[in-house]
């Protein structure tokens, strides 16, 4: 099974160089930073000095679920950054380097090279997700309330299919270039674009995979899924499988040469 | 029996026509040199053969499997190969042996056997990263056989190695050559002569010459004059060139070689010349062209000074 | 300052943190050639937090590790 042939190597790939190890760590520290950081404010803030003599400012401690959104937030910021940048040599990397030839000289389909290597990044990103979102599910419980498994199951599906998408950009704009840095600046740029013009035109782009965390707040104050997040998950998947064809159409007419 | 047949085969960048229609079939069990100088288009008929690039148009068939994926048939060195350094020797053998449809233990016992074909079994467990050019081309051409095709492609085998490697590696051809159908680029003819049976002769994308190495040699068995003079052999060039009997002229590095049609009256015209003139000739010298003068004819105008690098 | 800190909390991330130190460190001591010298290497993963091991993973390491 060719399929299985890469993505093993893709992993063991992930293994010797630490990706295995690095990335969900990363993601467990940002993960534990905004429940702990949250827990702590007043005595940040005391030992800061910035409060004057028997003032008492009352913080209010957000809902256990607005952490769990915060952390969101951090792996929107540097979580999507790290992924833009361990994923922009997948294959632009063993392209210009030459190894790709090796590979695409053996009877091996496009498609299976690409959806291999993709689910190979993927899994990486997938668990790291889910150990820092439990990270932090674990420390708000601990230190700020109760959060149910449920919903930290539903937060981590859902914002799973945007990391998936981020994902998915960053292999398609593999198979269009060869330099690993211009794969990055590309997603980046797509990932950025998204995010802003869905917040500039967030009244009129509600089925914007860039709302994506908006619309989970919404989801943990009301109890029940909006009908955005299921709009924007659906157009997130349709994006994926488009992108991912698109990759495979466009590496079959971009020349090993 | 042909193994392969390429036909009208053009690969077009940019306007301009890289391989230009291509013309030629190879026999199964044979041994092929794709000669040409550096720019005639070699690498790029190849990776059309190896399925990497796709041609611009004609036509690539394998006899034996005109439907089926043609990568499976076909074993490909490329001329500067990659590989993942971090992985061991064996490792990469047996991963490339499985995108070839082996299973886990057929790859495992062809990488072994291989490896000891070539000469690399006791660093099989050593990282690829820490491998010597020469090991690293033995590592290149065993993960072009473990699939067992029934054609070997390698581009420039030995261009990159130093004497010994480029040795060891040219006497491995010559013992693979009798096991498979092997068809290699080289700029060298020394190297084309040393190890193949035919020839394909490519220049600017066209092929001018295939064949027999011995029915290339008869057909342009020519005669020639080679001329050695105590001075500066330029001054005479336009003069001998004047002669109605000499083809062309070429400047080596110390005389002259001449083309002629004509043994007897080419000999007699040029000592009459070099009588009256009171050419200061040091050395006359008859004989016939070989395959270098040849292969130094076609390519002299562009691609002398690599060759005598080489 | 910091008396009310309860150390079981923060304990588990201080380890991270230094999994990830000592992970970067294993492989700078496997790497044959960096971006920059090996030392400057070392001290960045020991003084950033984070971001230093981060940065030697993403863009410390030449070739294919």
């Amino acid at each position: 099974m060719q399929w299985l042939t890469i993505f093993k190597r893709e992993n063991l790939e992930a293994a010797r160089n630490f990706k295995w190890v690095w990335v969900p760590l990363v993601f467990i520290i940002l993960g534990v930073t905004d429940p702990l950081s949250t827990y702590y404010l007043p005595e940040i803030l005391d030992s800061m000095g910035g409060l004057p003599e028997g003032a008492t400012v009352d913080i209010p401690t957000p809902p256990p679920g607005e952490v769990l959104i915060m952390s969101l937030s951090q792996f929107n910021m540097l979580g999507v950054l790290i992924v833009v940048l361990m994923s922009m040599g997948t294959i632009s990397g063993e392209r210009k380097s030459g190894v790709a030839e090796l590979v695409l000289v053996k009877p091996v389909h496009y498609h299976t090279y690409i959806s291999a290597k993709w689910a190979g990044t993927l899994g990486i990103v997938a668990v790291s997700l889910f150990l820092g979102l439990l990270s932090s599910w674990y420390y708000t419980n601990l230190l700020i309330g109760d959060v149910a498994f449920g919903q930290f199951m539903q937060l981590f599906l859902f914002y799973g299919v945007w990391l998936a998408l981020v994902v998915t950009f960053s292999l398609f704009f593999n198979t269009l270039f060869r330099s690993p840095g211009m794969v990055s600046f590309l997603t980046l740029a797509v990932v950025i674009l998204i995010s802003m013009v869905s917040n500039v035109l967030s009244h009129i782009l509600t089925w914007s995979p860039g709302l994506m965390i908006p619309h989970l707040s919404t989801m943990l104050a009301e109890g029940s899924v909006p009908g955005e997040l299921w709009a924007a998950t659906s157009i997130s998947l349709a994006t994926i499988v488009i992108l991912l064809i698109a990759s495979t159409l466009v590496f079959r007419t971009k020349e090993m040469a | 029996m042909t193994i392969l047949t390429v036909h009208d085969l053009t690969k077009t960048y940019e306007k301009s026509p890289v391989v230009d229609r291509l013309h030629f079939d190879i026999q199964k069990g044979s041994c092929v040199a794709l000669l040409g100088p550096n720019g005639a288009g070699k690498t790029t008929t190849l990776r059309m053969l190896a399925g990497l690039i796709t041609p611009t148009s004609g036509r690539i068939a394998f006899e034996d499997f005109p439907d089926h994926d043609i990568r499976a048939q076909i074993g490909y060195l490329p001329q500067h190969p990659q590989f993942h350094n971090w992985m061991n020797g064996k490792e990469f053998l047996v991963y490339v042996g499985q995108l070839a449809h082996l299973s886990k233990k057929e790859a495992s016992e062809q990488a072994e056997a291989l490896m000891k074909r070539v000469g690399i079994l006791e660093v099989k467990n050593q990282r690829i990263g820490k491998y010597s050019g020469g090991m690293k081309q033995r590592l290149g051409i065993a993960q072009a056989m473990i699939h067992k095709p029934k054609l070997l492609m390698l581009d420039e085998p030995v261009s990159s190695l130093d004497p010994i490697g480029r040795r060891e590696v040219l006497n491995l051809m010559k013992e693979l050559k009798q096991e498979t159908t092997l068809l290699f680029s080289t700029h060298i003819l020394k190297d084309a002569e040393d190890v193949s049976d035919e020839l394909l002769l490519m220049h600017r994308g066209k092929i001018i010459e295939s064949g027999t190495l011995q029915s290339v040699r008869d057909k342009h068995r020519i005669d020639k004059i080679s001329l050695h003079f105590q001075t500066e052999p330029d001054a005479y060039v336009a003069d001998l060139e004047g002669l109605e009997v000499v083809e062309s002229v070429l400047r080596e590095k110390d005389g002259l070689t001449l083309w002629v049609k004509d043994l007897e009256q080419a000999r007699e015209a040029i000592l009459e010349r070099a009588f009256l003139n009171k050419w200061p000739v040091t050395q006359f010298e008859v004989g016939r062209t070989s395959l270098e003068d040849l292969f130094m004819k076609v390519v002299n105008d562009d691609a002398m000074a690599d060759h005598f690098q080489a | 300052m910091f008396e009310t800190i309860e150390w079981g909390i923060i304990a588990p991330l201080i380890v991270i943190e230094l999994i990830l130190k000592i992970v970067a460190l294993i492989s700078l001591s496997r790497t044959n050639t960096t971006y920059g010298p090996k030392w400057l290497w070392i001290l960045i993963i020991l003084i950033i937090n984070t971001i230093g091991p981060v940065a030697y993973f993403i863009v410390g390491r030449r070739g294919d590790g």
